[in-house]
């Protein structure tokens, strides 16, 4: 189909989305940085409006509204010509309201978690930048702008993981996440480079609907694949997850932010984007499915022994992006979809609820929250809980509905392993936050209210203005987890132009699945939650198990081994002894050479002038007399 | 077409008459040695770019020519003209000179010298980039070397005779293979002229071309820090003040790159096409190897001319490729380096005058003890990582799609080079910027508002042409795309 | 007795007598008497080459007194150094002047 051009109004309000955090981003880092209720303003409301717009876009079109396109040329090589510009369809419409939803929340919170520091004006311009990328890379019509944006998302994470660099740890973390997302890029770069050589034009709508018939399969597997490891480095599947889990040094809201609309939901966001293209090569979809399942599996395992209460939020999201590929492998673009749309909703609820704990207790650790009376903060301790019972995908919370669609799309594989795998994950999910959730709803000691208020003192921004900027957004983000399950006709319906292939209900399905998640949840209750319970999982009694999870099965010492010894140890340490010994040490060998050389002829050098002119006579003459004989 | 008026004289000559005017002050006059040379480098910043704003695009080709004839027996002309080849570099020039001026202004130490011979080099530069003339080329060349040798070892520091004597060695070593390559053609054209036009019309035999080509490729070579010839950049940048590390790092390494594709290329296209593999093997060793040396390196200035070494393996690739899309790539990665690079000798220049070292484990912790400075360098690092929105991620996005293309292999090896340099940049910037500051230098000034400009004027240029990179890509395609069929 | 042959050995007898001179001698100052010979058989041989071949006769004039000017000058400037180095020296023998022995 050929995309139209935009109306002048949509032209304009597209824009608008696209620009005005961008604006924001300028104003705010290059004029108003030191004035901060300016820029704080300014950031809101760029934010605001930007949502208002995104939001009609979504719904104030019609759902059969046909694809829309605007390209400018923004460079011109010979061979590559990358525009600028926008692409709205369905599912880019839906993706720019779910970020700049989650952005405009996550910016409002910000208002009562950052308050009192001294970079918060700063923190606000990075916020708009990653906006801005992230809305960018959404409406890309082409893979180049998708890949400039791509990489402006990673450095955007890298500045806010590390935004209290004073810290060792958070700037560790911003280094971590960028060069391993970056390995992954590497592939997503030649296989964008592979496309290009071969077609010439990256049109993402192009590229859906022709590159199979012009590519042979072996191209075809071979760019997805090639691309696919960019999503494996941006969505931190296996075998680079575990930047991930690090970036939570980073402020809370902004973990909220990386984790459910932006950073990593830009390498699902990027499969679903092609989803055509990949479904064109089974193959392709068989390793996106194969890397999801491994991935969820892995880091479940690891959310199950995590004290940090960001960590096992962390974990979480990993394995839940491996449970939208998986549905993306299993060929079910529309379960991809629903359960991206339905986690960012509860991901970021589960962030920011944990960032209202962890603002008043000063403490990450589960226990440490629980102790101080985690629980008597309403607010945040019952949108925590739905937001968890969605993650864990009991009814009617979002994520019961979303993953029931990834499972229907395994149950139609011909293998029942990846359903089996699919129930596993579903079962473990729902035991790891239930564990966190009932440690913390059931401490075994209550403190004293005079603890409590020590918490309290710590911090400068308890005032009711606080802490209403940080409990509406989560009131609102837990109605979304309570109701978008509900929208999943209505959504399968928009992504498909109102044409939705045939979906199968397996009824047998949700029962097995509900009655998985319920034996999760009994174990959980049994091992934390009752009375009685020691609140100590049953990993602790496989004590070598327990290391190996909590070690993150250990991955994370292999790349350092690596980095150690075959970077640092072998290639930079040779190529620096080379450096020094072979080239310099070939240079500084000639100039001896030269040096000994003058040395030597140096003794022909009596001093007297006479025989030089002698000499030099002589041979004028004998030159003379080799002339006259020979003519 | 030639020029009403004679705007690149201008341009070239405004420092030489800076020049003339600061050897005529007396000693004592420091303010007025410094504000002659802020004025003259301005004559040739604003001229450059009413030259930049004037070039008219469509038509494409040399413009603003100038040609008189210097001694006819032997062909020389007195011949300049720009087309979008040069054009760029030009432009990076005056630049670099202006700001580079306005970063020394606080210098104390035999300031008239200092800025005499400053100016005397970049009055080499200009000609070199300007002329089309072997002969004058040449001179221009040697020029803007021998002033290096007084500016390093009077001015530098850590090792400085050393490091002056060793580039300057390796520097004349290079121009003494250019030297018998341009006699070398001269006399096998049979034309009797150096006229660089001219003889690029020529139609040299295969042979002539094979031999000049790897005369030129060598000889400008050293200068353009291939691999393994580079050794002499990271020392020389240590070892050089501020300023002349921006110009050195900045703008006389692309002296040699674009010798490379000047000389080399116009006048051996056929040559280039022979020795086009191992050019490209050299240029990829030095991108990947030059980022592990850096990863190595305790010294910021010593990290800071490895990742030279790399970025300008990126140009040599570009180069490599033959085809439009990557020679206009390494033209913008000549611009694109010689600014970041100019950008990040300059920050370090302040860390260093401030704090007295440049060591990365004495440092730590400056973003918050010199924000302004430090957030200058962590840009211009970003730049040299390649992160979009900042002029070197097209040129190096050019490169690399056209050496992907050309050779498959190394380029993918060049592209794996990334993520090294992207690794031991933030090291760099990890080390010295975040973390825990160190409390020997809490109390170091951060760069007082004046000073702020030039970097200012860098920075901006960065971001400039990193958004709107058409600008810049535009132009230099105009002059390359006559250049790439000689290569059918 | 009219030819250039003639002219020609003239000029080479006094060239070899003054190399043989600019050898022999170990006095500065006899070096450059010596040297002055040199030139002037240069000179001849221009004047004869003149007289005998050249259409424009007044090329090799010039250079006579090109080759006259330049004597003059060389005569000057010599024997200003040669003062200076007696300055230092005390001595004109060219044998106590070795400060190049390698």
């Amino acid at each position: 189909m050929n995309p139209a051009a935009p109306s002048d109004f949509v032209l304009w309000l597209t824009l608008a989305v696209m620009w005005l955090p961008f604006i924001s981003f300028l104003v705010i880092f290059f004029i108003t940085r030191t004035r901060l209720a300016l820029s704080l303003a300014v950031s809101v409301s760029c934010a605001s409006i930007s949502l208002l717009a995104a939001w009609y876009l979504l719904l104030g079109l019609p759902a059969t509204h046909p694809p829309v396109e605007f390209k400018l040329l923004w460079m011109a090589g010979a061979e590559a010509r990358i525009s600028y510009g926008f692409l709205l369809d369905p599912l880019s419409r839906l993706m720019l309201c779910i970020v700049a939803s989650i952005s405009f929340l996550v910016q409002v919170y910000s208002l009562g978690y950052m308050a009192g520091d001294e970079g918060m004006a700063k923190y606000y311009s990075f916020l708009s930048l990653f906006a801005w990328s992230m809305i960018s890379l959404v409406v890309a019509p082409g893979l180049l702008q998708l890949y400039v944006f791509w990489e402006l998302v990673g450095l955007s994470s890298y500045l806010l993981i590390g935004f209290w660099h004073h810290k060792f740890s958070a700037s560790e973390a911003g280094k971590k996440a960028f060069v391993m997302t970056r390995l992954g890029d590497l592939g997503f770069f030649l296989g964008i480079i592979v496309l290009l050589l071969h077609l010439g034009d990256l049109s993402i709508l192009k590229l859906n609907a022709q590159a199979a018939a012009q590519l042979s399969a072996g191209l075809v597997t071979a760019s997805a694949v090639l691309i696919f490891m960019g999503v494996v480095g941006k969505s931190a599947q296996f075998p680079l997850l575990t930047w991930l889990p690090d970036a939570m040094e980073g402020p809370t809201p902004v973990s909220a932010l990386l984790h459910s609309a932006t950073m990593v939901a830009a390498g699902v966001y990027l499969v679903s984007r092609l989803f055509p293209f990949y479904a064109a090569s089974p193959d392709a979809l068989a390793v996106v499915l194969a890397i999801g399942t491994i991935t969820m599996l892995l880091s479940s395992t690891m959310a199950m022994v995590a004290r940090d209460i960001k960590q096992v939020w962390a974990f979480s999201t990993v394995s839940q992006l491996g449970f939208m590929l998986m549905g993306l492998g299993a060929g079910s673009y529309f379960a991809g979809v629903f359960h991206l749309t339905t986690h960012a909703s509860f991901k970021a609820l589960l962030f920011l609820c944990s960032g209202v704990f962890i603002h008043h207790f000063g403490s990450n650790d589960m226990y440490e929250i629980a102790k101080n009376g985690g629980r008597r903060l309403k607010v945040p301790m019952i949108t925590i809980t739905i937001a968890g019972a969605a993650l864990a995908g009991v009814f009617p919370a979002a994520g019961f509905f979303s993953k029931e669609s990834i499972m229907g799309a395994l149950a139609e594989l011909p293998n029942p392993g990846w359903l089996a795998a699919g129930l596993a994950g579903a079962a473990m999910t729902a035991y790891y936050t239930f564990r966190l959730l009932f440690i913390v709803w059931f401490p075994r000691k209550i403190e004293t209210p005079q603890h409590q208020e020590n918490g309290h003192g710590d911090h400068a921004a308890h005032s009711s203005f606080g802490y209403w900027a940080m409990g509406v957004p989560l009131i609102i983000l837990a109605g979304f987890a309570l109701v978008l399950g509900f929208f999943g006709d209505w959504l399968l319906n928009f992504i498909h132009w109102g044409r939705p292939p045939e979906f199968f209900h397996h009824v047998w399905l949700a029962p097995v699945s509900l009655l998985l998640v319920g034996c999760g949840i009994g174990l959980a209750w049994l091992e934390f939650g009752r009375r009685k319970a020691a609140q100590a999982g049953f990993l602790s009694r496989l004590p070598r198990v327990e290391a190996l999870f909590a070690n993150r099965w250990y991955m994370d010492a292999f790349y350092r081994r690596m980095v150690d010894y075959v970077v640092y140890g072998f290639f930079s340490r040779l190529f620096t002894l080379n450096d020094r010994r072979v080239v310099d040490g070939g240079v500084d060998g000639v100039c001896r050479a030269t040096v000994g050389g003058g040395w030597l002829l140096s003794f022909l050098q009596s001093g007297l002038l006479q025989y030089n002119l002698f000499t030099m006579v002589l041979i004028i003459a004998l030159v003379g007399l080799y002339f006259l004989v020979m003519h | 077409m030639t020029a009403a008026f004679p705007y690149l004289s201008l341009i070239m000559l405004a420092p030489a008459v800076g020049m003339v005017i600061i050897l005529f002050l007396p000693h004592d006059s420091k303010r007025a040695v410094r504000w002659v040379s802020l004025i003259s480098a301005a004559v040739s910043l604003l001229t450059t770019l009413y030259v930049w704003q004037a070039y008219d695009r469509a038509a494409g080709g040399l413009q603003f020519v100038e040609r008189t004839l210097w001694v006819k027996s032997l062909g020389i002309y007195y011949y300049l003209g720009v087309d979008g080849i040069n054009l760029p570099l030009v432009l990076l020039t005056s630049i670099v000179l202006f700001t580079g001026v306005w970063t020394m202004w606080d210098l104390q130490h035999r300031v008239k010298e200092f800025f005499a011979l400053m100016l005397l080099m970049v009055v080499g530069v200009y000609g070199v980039f300007m002329a089309l003339d072997l002969f004058f080329l040449f001179v221009f060349y040697d020029v803007s070397l021998f002033p290096m040798y007084p500016l390093i070892a009077i001015w530098g520091s850590t090792r400085k005779e050393y490091g002056a004597l060793k580039l300057t060695l390796y520097l004349l070593a290079g121009s003494a293979l250019v030297l018998p390559g341009i006699l070398y053609i001269y006399f096998k054209s049979g034309l009797f002229t150096f006229d660089l036009v001219m003889l690029s019309k020529a139609g040299l035999d295969p042979d002539v071309q094979y031999l000049g080509f790897f005369l030129f490729l060598f000889g400008f070579g050293v200068l353009a820090g291939l691999w393994p010839f580079h050794t002499w950049s990271p020392v020389g940048h240590v070892a050089a003040p501020t300023a002349v590390s921006m110009i050195h790092a900045g703008v006389l390494m692309k002296l040699g790159a674009y010798g490379v594709l000047r000389v080399g290329m116009y006048l051996c296209p056929q040559g280039l096409v022979e020795w086009s593999p191992l050019f490209a093997i050299l240029a990829t060793v030095g991108i990947v190897y030059g980022a592990f040396v850096g990863l190595a390196q305790t010294d910021l200035k010593y990290v800071i001319g490895y990742s030279s070494v790399s970025h300008m393996g990126l140009v040599s690739l570009g180069l490599a490729t033959m085809t439009l899309g990557g020679v206009s790539g390494a033209v913008f990665q000549m611009f694109a380096h010689g600014i970041m690079t100019a950008l990040l000798f300059s920050s370090v220049g302040h860390i260093y005058d401030s704090t007295h070292t440049k060591m990365i484990p004495e440092l730590g912790g400056m973003a918050k003890v010199e924000p302004r400075a430090s957030f200058f360098f962590i840009l211009a690092a970003l730049a040299g990582i390649g992160v979009p929105c900042l002029a070197s991620f097209w040129a190096e996005l050019l490169v690399f799609i056209n050496g992907f293309k050309v050779y498959p292999v190394l380029g993918a090896l060049a592209i794996s080079g990334l993520v090294v340099s992207a690794l031991f940049m933030l090291r760099v910037v990890q080390k010295t910027f975040y973390g825990p500051k160190n409390e020997k230098y809490a109390e170091c000034a951060d760069m007082r508002l004046a000073m702020i400009w030039p970097r200012a004027i860098l920075a901006g240029t960065i971001l400039l042409f990193g958004l709107l990179p058409r600008l810049m890509l535009d132009t230099i395609n105009v002059g390359v795309a006559p250049l790439v069929e000689l290569f059918k | 007795m009219n030819s250039l042959t003639v002219y020609l050995f003239v000029a080479l007898l006094i060239f070899c007598i003054g190399m043989f001179g600019l050898l022999q001698r170990r006095s500065l100052i006899g070096m450059i008497i010596s040297i002055e010979l040199m030139l002037n058989a240069a000179a001849i041989n221009f004047m004869a080459f003149n007289r005998f071949l050249a259409p424009d006769p007044s090329v090799g004039q010039i250079m006579v007194l090109f080759i006259m000017g330049i004597a003059a000058a060389e005569a000057a400037i010599a024997l200003s150094l040669i003062l200076a180095l007696f300055r230092k020296l005390r001595s004109i023998n060219i044998e106590h002047a070795r400060d190049l022995k390698g």
